[in-house]
């Protein structure tokens, strides 16, 4: 089968810090509607490459093209709108804010933002305020009853699981083409864990099926089991692609692993 | 200008450039330990030379009269009070804060620093109006060629000029020192080395404080005056010393406090307009630098992990 | 799920105690007298809050906001009827309505936004230097002086713009602090402006009316500080009802998401640069219009009516307030304005007693007085 143009196409990114390379010419690709796993040890450069994507750091070499357009060193903000969104390794939820405020930061590019609109116009605002309502009511109860019952609640008043079901929310409620999840079990148990995924792929079917997705999880049973495909970075570079099973097997990967006998 | 003016603007340049660094170096050293502003530095600066104008005082009244030993007790009298009232904040006003957002610190040290300045203006007698501060060093001028300096001026400049190289020894070549830099390089690695976090605060503060009190009694024995704001003005642009040569980093807060020093001379003394607007002109530099180099001119390392 | 209505009357009663109390406060000449009822309004608010009655009281704001909002309004114009001809206590309530309007705009910059701003009566001081230069030196109208006033704040404000978004944390205050003793001494070294002995405002006109003068009104002599209070009201009103509105708003959801984590807010479009602009512009113009209505009122303004310490008032305010509550604030500059003028034992010692109290808050209870509560953006409609 020839493959479509990807959805994001990354090739030979390289990021240093100082002497450190944290990312190695790296090519990655994600299809549209595809679930790609990121794994590697603590420290080979996951989490770097989704803060290279989402424009938190430059790029130092090479570049990432989205849904066609390079987007390589993009501002944050420039790669929100085109359509990436993410969750962050330490759950970034705004404790003191209400769920319903913290799902509609994740809405920002489709709320009107002009202060003559939304200091004047209390009549329009309002209507736009019910219609965002119900739409974070709808998205927080596909994940859980509660979260939409309780959306004028505090964030900072929930439990770990609920959070980052939040803060999947908050990503989600943009519409976006491509999510990337950063280790979202952790902090949480296996079981909690499991949930969480149906979740996410429940709503994605329901929602919008060619939205992709790509996932840092040191779970290898989450990976098994969600993944299409998987890339494994060790020191900064690609070491390994492919389906779980073939990657898993791979002796390379293995070493990263266990260490080199 | 002739030389002999132009040699006392110099003078009187690197003087307050040597006060403003040992301001700054207590407001680096405070951020190195706990990331934190403790903005009563500059009061407590103040508080310490009238600690040491009271000893001055007291002394006379128990008939000591030779200006050497006054000289001495002064001293130690400001620094060594300092460093215990900087130690006793650090304990019961900064440490108690530290899971608190950073600018509650900076508040909560600034409020302080404001029950120091009213409490002598109101408290110590008079102090509401400036207070002579004692001639204890020999004011005999020394010649070089066309211009002259004061003994006086030049005994300061040798102390103050001490006082900085053994920090700097202190810091990089004792064991003291070393706990100093582990605490500020990483808190969690330096407990588990068995370093005892808490005493290394305090001394960290009790040092800085110590070091501002000198920094008081110079100034008292250079101008011969204090008053009760001096804190506020010498704190304030200690800080912004600290700040444009990076916080957390000597050597950044004495070149800050040189800069700002020459700032301030060259405003008084090179400037078309007049010398009035020494200040204005220099903490507009200040701003200016701050557009430019948004963290000091010897920029900290920092990294967020995202 | 229906819920009753919480009642109308709790709110009314505390609006109309805290007129009566308001009135017996500014009235009290006596020392005894002054403690006694400062004493008794701690008391009283200590027992509403054990009992319950604090939380009735809030219920019934939050369900009859409109009503109990005009309500506060007609109290304040009851009070200033009450003291139609004395000067003294309309001069506090005027200035109180105006330190205000300066801490809310305060609050949209430290509250909202997250920019602590140390020289918050240097640019309430820009206003009221605008103020007097537009009446002694200029042929524009005089009324003009209030938006010029703001105008000027907001625009040297925009000189400390590209510091402020580019430094963080302590570097972002000693950017204001700098700025706050460099106005200061500014003022105090410029000619034109005075010098240390500052400047008069003579002859202010209004469509050829004289509003320093004492007017008329159906045969009863009113002070000329009458106009001045509802001058100052219309301005609190203005500008607590627009930054009520930009807080319930998608607005004041980008600011407070800016404040909290500025990364997670540029990962979904926050343009962190823009918000701040607009925070800490409205701030300045706010604090502007109200230095330049003070101007026009007292009639004489000196470089120390700005300093640094006035500034860190400011902040004790919010602090005390509560940070990003707006009643707070409010209710929070009314203690510190009118106390130590009121309770002259403390006049002397007020800057030693607030950075005190502010100490022992930022210790024991660094929410505030009245901590903010969270967004109702459309009230009533939860």
């Amino acid at each position: 089968m020839l493959a479509p143009t990807p959805l994001l196409d990354v090739a030979g990114l390289t990021r240093r810090f100082g002497g450190l390379v944290a990312l190695n010419r790296v090519d990655f690709d994600v299809g549209t509607g595809e679930v790609v796993g990121l794994i590697g040890p603590n420290g080979s450069g996951k989490t770097t490459f989704f803060n290279v994507v989402t424009g938190i750091y430059a790029a130092d070499e090479g570049r990432v093209v989205f849904d066609g357009r390079d987007i390589t060193s993009w501002t944050p903000q420039a790669v929100y709108e085109a359509g990436i969104v993410r969750t962050f390794q330490r759950s970034r939820l705004c404790l003191p804010l209400s769920i319903f405020d913290n799902v509609m930061i994740g809405n920002h590019k489709r709320l009107n933002r002009g202060l003559w609109f939304n200091l004047m116009r209390r009549k329009a605002f309002c209507d736009a305020y019910e219609a965002a309502r119900e739409e974070a009511r709808v998205i927080l109860g596909t994940f859980h009853p509660d979260l939409a019952r309780r959306m004028d609640e505090a964030v900072a008043a929930f439990p770990m699981i609920q959070r980052r079901r939040i803060e999947i929310c908050r990503a989600l409620i943009a519409h976006p083409k491509l999510l990337l999840l950063d280790e979202p079990s952790a902090g949480m148990t296996h079981e909690e864990t499991r949930q969480l995924m149906d979740d996410i792929l429940e709503v994605r079917d329901r929602v919008d099926p060619s939205l992709a997705i790509v996932i840092i999880e040191h779970e290898m049973g989450v990976i098994e089991r969600i993944t299409d495909r998987c890339v494994v970075l060790n020191f900064g570079q690609k070491i390994a692609e492919g389906v779980y099973r073939e990657v898993a097997g791979d002796r390379q990967v293995q070493e990263a692993y266990l260490g080199v006998e | 200008m002739d030389i002999g003016l132009f040699g006392q603007y110099v003078v009187n340049g690197v003087m307050l450039g040597m006060m403003y660094a040992l301001v700054a170096v207590g407001f680096t050293l405070f951020f190195g330990v706990l990331d934190v502003i403790k903005f009563s530095h500059g009061d407590v600066l103040m508080v310490g030379t009238f600690a040491g104008l009271a000893t001055y005082l007291g002394l006379q009244a128990a008939g000591v009269a030779s200006p050497l030993v006054q000289v001495i007790g002064v001293t130690a009298m400001a620094v060594g009070s300092m460093a215990l009232l900087g130690a006793l904040i650090a304990r019961y006003l900064v440490m108690p804060l530290r899971s608190a957002p950073p600018l509650n610190t900076l508040l909560i040290t600034l409020m302080l620093g404001t029950v120091l300045r009213e409490g002598v203006r109101l408290f110590y007698p008079e102090g509401a109006n400036p207070k002579p501060f004692p001639r204890l060093l020999p004011a005999d001028s020394i010649a070089f060629g066309s211009f002259t300096v004061r003994a006086d001026s030049a005994i300061l400049l040798l102390a103050g000029l001490a006082v900085i190289v053994a920090l700097n020894l202190v810091i990089n070549r004792t064991k003291l020192g070393l706990a100093i830099r582990a605490v500020a390089q990483d808190e969690e690695t330096a407990r588990c080395m068995g370093i005892n976090f808490t005493l290394i605060v305090l001394v960290t503060f009790a040092i800085g404080s110590g070091v501002a009190a000198f920094a008081g009694v110079m100034n008292g024995l250079y101008y011969n005056e204090i008053n009760f704001g001096m804190g506020l003005l010498l704190g304030v642009a200690g800080f912004s010393a600290a700040i444009i040569g990076g916080l957390g980093n000597i050597y950044g807060a004495i070149l800050g406090g040189f800069l700002f020093a020459a700032l301030q001379t060259i405003g008084a003394v090179a400037l078309p307009f007049a010398s009035a607007y020494k200040d204005v002109f220099a903490y507009a530099v200040v701003i200016a630098i701050m557009a430019w180099r948004p963290s000091g001119l010897i920029a900290e390392k920092t990294s967020e992990r995202v | 799920m229906e819920k009753t209505r919480p009642s109308l009357l709790p709110g009314l009663a505390a609006v109309g105690a805290g007129a009566v109390f308001a009135v017996a406060l500014l009235t009290a000449e006596q020392q005894w007298a002054v403690g006694a009822l400062i004493a008794g309004a701690a008391l009283a608010s200590l027992a509403a809050w054990r009992f319950g009655l604090a939380r009735a009281i809030g219920a019934s704001v939050d369900a009859h906001e409109g009503v109990l909002n005009a309500a506060v309004i007609a109290a304040v114009l009851a009070v200033t009827a009450w003291f139609y001809e004395d000067h003294f206590p309309l001069l506090m309530m005027a200035t109180v309505l105006l330190s205000a309007t300066t801490c809310i705009g305060l609050t949209v910059q430290f509250g909202y936004a997250g920019m602590v701003n140390f020289a918050g009566a240097s640019f309430y001081g820009v206003g009221a230097y605008t103020a007097a230069v537009v009446v002694k030196y200029t042929a524009v109208p005089h009324l003009l002086a209030i938006p010029l006033g703001g105008l000027a704040a907001a625009a040297l404000g925009s000189l400390l713009i590209l510091p402020m978004l580019r430094t963080k944390g302590h570097y972002t205050a000693v950017v204001t602090i700098a700025f706050a003793i460099l106005m200061k001494t500014f003022l105090e070294v410029n000619d034109t402006l005075g010098g240390p002995q500052g400047m008069k405002i003579r002859n202010v006109t209004v469509f050829g009316w004289k509003p320093n003068t004492a007017l008329e009104f159906g045969g009863v002599e009113l002070s000329h500080y009458v106009v001045y209070v509802v001058a100052a009201l219309a301005l609190l009103v203005l500008a607590f009802g627009l930054t009520r509105r930009m807080e319930r708003s998608w607005v004041g959801l980008a600011l407070d998401t800016v404040r909290i984590d500025e990364t997670a807010a540029a990962c979904f479009g926050h343009d962190i640069a823009r918000w701040k602009i607009v925070a800490f512009t409205w701030g300045n113009a706010l604090a502007g219009m109200a230095g330049a209505l003070y101007a026009l009122m007292v009639g004489f303004i000196a470089p120390n009516n700005f300093t640094f310490g006035d500034s860190l008032i400011l902040v004790s305010i919010i602090l005390l307030g509560g940070i990003g509550n707006l009643w707070g604030a409010m209710l929070a500059a009314a203690l510190v304005v009118i106390l130590p003028e009121k309770f002259q034992i403390i006049q002397e010692y007020r800057f030693l007693l607030y950075a005190g109290l502010v100490m022992l808050i930022l210790l024991f209870r660094p929410q505030g007085l009245l901590p903010r509560t969270l967004r109702a953006y459309v009230p009533g409609r939860a």
